[in-house]
Parts: structure tokens; sequence; C-alpha cells
């Protein structure tokens, strides 16, 4: 079964990150809380152990790029952060240690449904 | 059937930590007080607490600031419903032990002033109790009577016991910020490093096994360390310091050759001193081969130990409700099991002992599907 790690930009313009079984249902929830369509910028699909090791690391090697609100460390990045360098090091990151994780889709939200072979 | 997964190199990067690893040396810098209060006004809990100081109208009440003056130990009681009994091996093999003994490191006497003129000691009556009967033993030269010798008092004015009781569980732990285990560790290995002293054998060993594992590029570092970005660093000090050094440096060397990009989990430590304790019963080697392929299955199956964690931790709650019909307590010695329990189903050829693979008969068969079917 296959697993997603997602890059998302805020409707505020902000970068995060999380991992989801059901991404079309993960982005609903963002839209619901937001109260407006929330982009997942980047989807990234493949071992879910993988993407978890993924996440885990952008979390703790990330660690000076994450937003730090009253001590609690969000899953979001300061605001001078671009998505284009968290796409970057995600990236990087497959590339060298092999996580088995490959880019599903681009610019998504759940009104497009699902992804096909998503 | 060939082992399934083939161990795909990462890139070595140069580990800032090799050049700013604190360990290495001491910083050789002081900071004025005010660097740490700058420190507490950037902190969020530290605004809050102020904040409930404004709210509930307190100030810092002054007739409550303790005093010290050094006063005569005759003037001093012990409240035996306050302070323990008297542990006379804690004052003759730790205190007087005369390997370590030394007045500068003797603590100030906590204790209260009641309206009668009396000293009730609340704390450290081992430390007084040591001191008078050194003086009893004529081992401290100019005094032969203990009630009539000077000592550090540090006391306030009250004659509520009940803040005697309290004062003493806060001095005894409750409340108290004891030093971590990290603290300890930098102890041992700055009193071996930068002040060259090799009496203790503890801090000598601790620093050898420190060594060791820097030798891999492997840190250790304090919990709440800003340096925990950095591959290599590690927090679990207690689990490390359970390792001997041949059980380090196996363990270590695998992670800096195939895991040198990660944070070094705890699990490492938990897997190589089972390993290194079984195989060696056996009289096995843990061939480089093995070695090899066992961080293939990680890298393919899990992706880091953290991951491998997760799942050996989920299969065991699994296996332990299957086997006892309840979920039995995590048992550390599961990590090695299933990894090579993993090795051995994913087609590992190279000898393992068999205690590991007795133990937690069947446990693999819990680990989910979707990593049970990726063999290559």
């Amino acid at each position: 079964m296959s697993y997603y790690l997602y890059l998302i930009t805020s409707v505020g313009g902000r970068a995060g990150f999380g991992i989801a079984a059901d991404y079309k249902e993960r982005n609903k929830q963002y839209a619901s809380h937001s109260g407006d369509i929330v982009k997942f910028s980047f989807i990234y699909q493949g071992q879910r152990s993988h993407a978890k090791a993924l996440e885990r690391t952008i979390k703790t090697q990330f660690a000076d790029n994450i937003w730090v609100v009253d001590d609690w460390k969000t899953e979001w990045l300061i605001s001078d952060v671009p998505m284009s360098k968290l796409q970057s090091y995600v990236e990087e990151l497959i590339n060298e240690r092999h996580y088995k994780l490959e880019l599903l889709t681009t610019d998504y939200d759940f009104t497009q449904g699902e992804v096909v072979n998503g | 059937m060939a082992f399934s997964f083939t161990y795909r190199e990462v890139i070595k990067k140069p580990n800032p930590m090799v050049t700013i690893n604190p360990l290495a040396r001491g910083s050789n810098k002081t900071v004025g007080l005010q660097d740490r209060v700058d420190t507490l006004g950037k902190s969020a809990a530290w605004k809050k607490t102020i904040k409930d100081w404004v709210n509930q109208g307190l100030t810092f009440d002054m007739s409550r600031f303790p005093k010290v003056a050094m006063r005569k130990l005759g003037d001093l009681d012990i409240d035996e419903d306050i302070q323990r009994a008297l542990d006379e091996k804690h004052c003759a093999n730790k205190i007087a032990n005369p390997a370590v003994f030394d007045p500068a490191l003797l603590s100030v006497c906590y204790c209260i002033l009641n309206s009668k003129g009396k000293f009730i000691s609340i704390d450290t009556q081992h430390t007084v109790s040591t001191v008078a009967a050194l003086i009893e033993a004529g081992l401290v030269p100019g005094h032969t009577d203990w009630r009539e010798f000077e000592f550090p008092f540090h006391y306030i004015e009250t004659d509520n016991l009940a803040f005697a009781r309290k004062a003493f569980g806060i001095r005894n732990g409750k409340g108290q910020k004891r030093q971590s285990q990290y603290m300890q560790l930098r102890t041992s290995v700055y009193v071996v490093r930068i002040d060259k002293d090799l009496t203790d054998d503890e801090d000598v060993a601790m620093e050898r096994k420190v060594a060791i594992a820097e030798s891999h590029e492997c840190f250790p570092i304090d919990e709440t360390s800003n340096l925990s970005k950095y591959p290599g660093t590690f927090t679990n000090i207690s689990t490390f310091k359970s390792l001997n050094d041949d059980e380090i440096d196996l363990a270590c060397s695998w992670h800096n050759q195939y895991f040198h990009y990660e944070n070094v989990h705890v699990s490492l430590f938990f897997i190589f001193r089972e390993l290194c304790r079984q195989f060696k019963s056996a009289k096995l080697n843990i061939t480089p081969k093995l070695q090899e392929e066992l961080a293939a299955l990680v890298q393919n199956l899990f992706g880091n130990l953290s991951q491998f964690q997760e799942s050996v931790t989920a299969a065991h709650r699994q296996w332990t409700e299957k086997r006892y019909g309840y979920q039995a307590n995590w048992d550390d010695d599961a990590y090695a099991c299933a990894l090579i329990q993993l090795y051995q189903h994913f087609g590992g050829k190279e000898k393992v002992a068999p205690s590991l693979t007795d133990q937690f008969d069947g446990l693999i068969e819990f680990f989910d599907e979707d990593i049970m079917s990726l063999a290559a």
C-alpha cells in the first residue's frame, strides 16, 4: 500500500510538510481548517517506512528552518524559507539516501480527486 | 534463495560535529550572568511564568531570603521525623572515602533556626556527621571538640516544621533539577581531557568509551542540545554506557559505515549489545558480510533504524497479545532477535547465534504485510 509525503503551501504562502495514507482526505482537512482551498505543491508516493523516515529527517536535520511557536515545533517552515528550498532538500534526500519515493503530482488540491495511478 | 537486498552506498559528507564536538575540548568560555538573564528573557515558558507572577500580584519576599553564617556544629539538632536515618556507609564510603575526600567539596549545612535559637538540620546531615566524626577521630588538625567547630549554615528563621519537611523533599529530589546523564558523562570526559586527571577509573573508562564512539564520528550530546540536527549524534547516554568497549566499537563503526547520514538511533546500541553477546556465547563472528546485509535490510525495508524501531515495537505488541492474551512490556532484546529473524526470512545465509532465532519465535509474522512483501 502506498504512502504519501506532501509539501504544502499555506494560504498565506508558508511552506510545510506532512505524511498521509490518504492525501485527498488530508488535503480536504486542511481546506476545512483554513477556510480555503490549500495546495499540496508536491506529493511524493512510495513506501510508508521511507516516507516516515524522510519526514523525521526534515524534522531533525532541517531543524534550523522549522517554524517554532511558543516552544512548539510545527510542521511548517519559517516564513523566509521558500517552498523551492524545501523541495530541493527533499529531492536531495530521496536521491542521495535512496528513499523509495517518487513524485506523484504537483499543485494538487482535493477538488482534483484521485491522481491517476495514485 | 539469494539474500533479497543490496546496500546502496550513500555519499559521505563532512560532518560538522567533527570540528564542533563540545566534548573534544572545553569551550574555554565564561559568560556573565547577563547571558543567562537574556536567555530567560527570550524563553516563552519564562514569559508565561512572569505573567503569572504579575497576574497574581506576587513579588519576591525578602523576609524569606535565606541567611548564611558560620555557626558551631554543637548548635545543630537533627529532627528524625524530617531527615532519614543516618546511612553510615554513605559517610564512610562516599563522603570520607580517602580516595575522594576533599573539604572543598563539602556542602553547606541546610537548616532552619527556630524561635528558641536552635538550628534544625533539614539536609546534609551526612556531611556534618562526617565532619564531626572526623574531628572526634582526631583527624582535623587544631580541632578537638566538634561542638565548637564552626561550619557554614544556610538557614531561614521559622518555627514551621512543615516548611522544613518540604524543603528536605526539594533538596533531595522532589522539584530538584537533576544532573543529566550527559552532564555526568561530560564531567568524566573533561576531567580526563582538560584536567589530565587519570585518578578515577570510572572517568577514564567513560572517556575511553566516548573516544571510541568519536573515532567513528558518533557523538553523545545533551537531550536538549541544538546539535541534534547533525548526523552521528545521540542522546541516550545510559544505554550507551551499558555497552563494553568492543560493543561500542562495532555499533558505532557499523553506523558510520552504513548510516553516517543519520542521527544514531538508540536501538543501534541495543541491537549491537545483544548481537555481540549472543554471537560471543555461540563462538561466532559478526562477519563483514553479515554487517553489510543487515544494513541492506534496514535501508531497504525501513529506511533507517528509527522506522525499524517503530515496526518492531508494533509487531512485539501484537506478538505478546497473540501469545499471552495481553500486551506485555517491551523487551529490548527483541530488536536484535527481530533483525536476525528478518535477515533469515529474506534469505540471509551467514551463520547467526541460534539463541536469537529461538527467542521471540514467530515475531516477524507480526510485521506489516507491506514490509514483508518488499523483497526485491
